[in-house]
């Protein structure tokens, strides 16, 4: 298919109100054609980290063949690129260098947030993770899975093109207030089951029973001693 | 923990060379002696810590060469322990194939131990390591600095009162980890974290002489997402999950790990169809590793085709992951015990159909690679690394035997059935780049002859051990029986409550010996897991090897070393 193909008419609606003399001439503003152009020609920034890197590979190479989208120029440079993929888990010391990378990208530009990990923290909710990279950089879409199935990926850059063609571009971080996460109490099983221990083995050594445990009314007829678990 | 080991602590005069050789020299120094499920442990006092490890690798009775692992243990409100840390060594001996583990308490007060960096070169990282998540301080330290954790951390997270989630935000990265030196026109160039180069993320700096690489230092850290913070709070199937993400590039492997090592902490194993079919896709996954390596390996030396190529075939062995378990990538397929269901009917034709594809495609990129004269010139002795410091910076696996050692768990200490298939240990004889990559493309092909190996004879039978205690009853059972259901929600509820005691669980994964040391206390929680992680050895070297050579070099080594960020931060 040549471009010439497209205009004149070939893959052109005739019928279409912009679209005169057959597909020769269309009229249209030069915005959309700019969107329809940006759209058809990403260049993709992979910010490979973890395993979601691994599946970002098939998916840019020929079996899923991320081309198909006009999307497979891979930049290892942001200078160079419009649309960057979070692929895999940020931690807090790699904060810093995605706000970096991020930054050095020019506008406009997109966030593709790939995997659990990237959008949310995944299932680590621990004391080095970022949970989540909204915390520090806008997200123009979020791709869930662990890692995302290569079709959720393609969906992703479909997504993506929607947004250019519309002109919508995510411009804040939407998860600063995550920045930091608490851990004072709140989420600290550990210090709480340490707590519990010292407190039940000081009531036993005042003969008294642990805290919260319900006292159940034995009946009479009741020969079951053993409980229902056992 | 300590009192299980005790109760089964052999009599006095126990054959084991070891625990005579480190008596004799230490006498009453040596505290205790205990054997676990086949580990021996030996714990020391504090002045004979370093004086106990360089025996272990000098006395030629013992012959530790291989440094293993180095790490802490915090026993907060333990009884049993008199000091509150611990720290704990694996050592093994290539020669007479044994393994030891030298422990030591580090008390609350002054946690302080003599280094072992100048026995075993491996041991700085570890330590480094040690002080970062323990705080415990090792005198003698030639940099004993964070590792893992940022700059702005504050505390020291795996110790027990240290609460999960408590995060401290870093808002500027480390600018620079080495200095230009007064009067020179050296200039540092720097690598990463996010570059192509560098597989995943991390980081080297690299002082520059011209086109020569003077001095050179490297920063890990930013994959550390705190799998062994996280498993002391998950139950031990809880955890399969987590060990998928360690190396990614081959996530069935690190579940059949975890699986040995929790099975060797309760004394059972799976059935033999379990362990063949653990087998097949053990070695699957390891052809799927060494894809990857050696394919980014040339991609960074500006070859892309040869990924392109090789990647096809991983195509073909995801789709028979996902027909066993649903899964391309993180399969988490195995359970304690065996897996978590059969394999399809057709597991024999997808079989089949991915070792053709791994023929074909291994072919093809020999035929692009292996003569290739610019490729040739590229990894011919560079990077060499003797099999001496292999063995004290704790090298494994591939990077190991091409240095010339022929260890191979899967030869020495047989598991899962590997002790009846025939294959070959390739070895290299310099130790270069080229070295590893022949050891690697000969591995694949040993794989497949495995593979059809245990095909050919594919036992049939049940795929999880029949032990209300360990595995889930099955569905149908648990739908339509009552005791099958109370079973099903006990396990759930209770989780599967091992033997108080610690083990040292280790396979052959596709970078090396992949070894688990578990701590149980008899609860449903572990109470320590230790990954020891091929990749975190192996990258210690990587600032030495590539001083004195060219940048340019640098980038052929690292792709050789198959460097794996999850693995190596954990």
């Amino acid at each position: 298919m040549g471009l010439l193909d497209v205009f004149k008419g070939k893959f052109v609606d005739p019928t279409y109100p912009g679209v005169h003399a057959g597909g020769d001439i269309i009229t249209t503003r030069l915005d959309a054609v700019v969107k329809w152009g940006r759209k058809s020609s990403i260049w993709p920034m992979p910010f490979g980290t973890a395993c979601c890197a691994i599946e970002f590979m098939a998916v840019s190479f020929s079996h899923y063949d991320i081309a198909r989208f006009g999307a497979e120029v891979l930049r290892f440079s942001p200078r160079q690129a419009d649309l960057m993929f979070v692929a895999g888990t940020i931690v807090d010391k790699q904060g810093p260098i995605l706000k970096t990378i991020y930054d050095q990208m020019p506008e406009p530009k997109w966030v593709v947030s790939m995997g659990v990990c990237a959008s949310s923290g995944g299932f680590y909710r621990s004391y080095h993770t970022m949970q989540g990279i909204d915390e520090i950089i806008p997200v123009d879409v979020y791709v869930p899975g662990c890692p995302p199935a290569p079709e959720a990926l393609l969906s992703a850059i479909m997504k993506i093109q929607e947004r250019i063609q519309k002109g919508e571009q995510a411009k804040v971080p939407q998860g600063a207030h995550r920045l930091g996460a608490p851990g004072d109490g709140a989420i600290d099983r550990r210090a709480r089951r340490h707590f519990w221990e010292k407190d039940d083995a000081e009531r036993a050594r005042q003969g008294l029973t642990p805290r919260g445990r319900l006292e159940l009314k034995v009946l009479a007829q009741d020969d079951d001693a053993t409980g229902h678990h056992g | 923990m300590a009192n299980a080991t005790e109760t089964t602590t052999p009599p006095a005069d126990v054959a084991s060379p070891t625990v005579r050789v480190l008596r004799e020299a230490l006498g009453d120094q040596l505290l205790r002696f205990a054997e676990f499920r086949g580990d021996l442990v030996v714990t020391v006092s504090r002045k004979a810590w370093v004086q106990a490890a360089t025996l272990l690798r000098d006395h030629p009775e013992l012959d530790y060469k291989l440094f293993l692992d180095l790490c802490g243990v915090d026993y907060l409100d333990k009884d049993d322990h008199v000091d509150r840390y611990e720290v704990v060594l694996h050592a093994y001996s290539v020669s007479k194939k044994h393994h030891v583990r030298l422990k030591v308490g580090v008390s609350e007060n002054d946690p302080t131990l003599g280094t072992l960096t100048a026995v075993y070169k491996g041991a700085n990282w570890f330590e480094r390591e040690a002080w970062d998540l323990y705080g415990i301080v090792f005198k003698g330290h030639p940099n004993l600095d964070r590792i893992l954790t940022h700059d702005d951390f504050v505390g020291h997270p795996m110790r027990k009162d240290y609460p999960t989630a408590q995060r401290h935000v870093l808002k500027q990265a480390k600018q620079w980890l080495l200095k230009v030196p007064e009067g020179t026109e050296n200039m540092i160039v720097n690598i990463g974290p996010s570059h192509p180069a560098m597989h995943g993320a991390f980081r080297v700096q690299a002082r520059m002489d011209g086109e020569t690489i003077v001095d050179a230092e490297a920063e890990i850290g930013y994959m550390h997402r705190n799998f062994e913070k996280m498993a002391e709070e998950r139950t031990y199937w809880q955890i399969i999950p987590y060990t998928d993400r360690l190396n990614y590039c081959s996530a069935f492997m690190n579940g059949h790990g975890w699986a040995l090592a929790v099975e060797k902490l309760l004394g059972i194993s799976a059935p033999p169809r379990a362990e063949a079919i653990r087998v097949i896709l053990s070695e699957f996954s390891r052809i799927m590793d060494h894809f990857i390596c050696i394919g980014a390996n040339v991609v960074d030396l500006g070859a892309i085709t040869p990924f392109f190529v090789l990647f096809r075939a991983r195509e073909v062995i995801y789709d028979l992951l996902e027909a066993c378990c649903g899964a391309r990538l993180t399969v988490s397929y195995v359970r304690i015990g065996g897996l978590a269901q059969d394999v399809p009917e057709d597991f024999d034709a997808l079989c089949r159909k991915a070792i053709e594809s791994v023929k074909d495609v291994t072919a093809q990129a020999e035929r692009l690679l292996t003569r290739n004269i610019i490729f040739a010139n590229r990894f011919r002795d560079v990077g060499v690394m003797s099999a001496d410091d292999a063995l004290s910076w704790g090298w494994v696996g591939p990077c190991l035997r091409g240095s010339g050692v022929a260890y191979d768990i899967r030869k020495d200490h047989p598991y899962s059935g590997y002790e009846q298939y025939d294959f070959d240990v390739p070895v290299g004889t310099l130790g270069d780049c080229y070295d590893r990559y022949l050891v690697r493309m000969e591995e694949i092909r040993q794989s497949l002859r495995i593979i059809e190996q245990v095909l050919a004879k594919l036992p049939a039978g049940a795929v999880i051990v029949d032990d209300k205690k360990v595995a889930l009853p099955p569905k149908s059972e648990v739908y339509s029986n009552i005791e099958a259901l109370m079973n099903h929600f006990k396990l759930i509820y209770d989780g599967i409550l091992p033997p108080a005691g610690e083990v040292y669980g280790y396979t052959e994964g596709a970078n090396g010996e992949l070894g688990y040391y578990v701590v149980s206390d008899g609860r449903k929680f572990p109470w320590r897991v230790k990954v020891r992680p091929p990749c975190f050895n192996i990258y210690q070297a990587f600032p030495e090897m590539i001083k004195g050579g060219m940048l340019a070099d640098a980038v052929a080594i690292i792709g050789g070393l198959n460097v794996i960020a999850g693995e190596l931060d954990r």
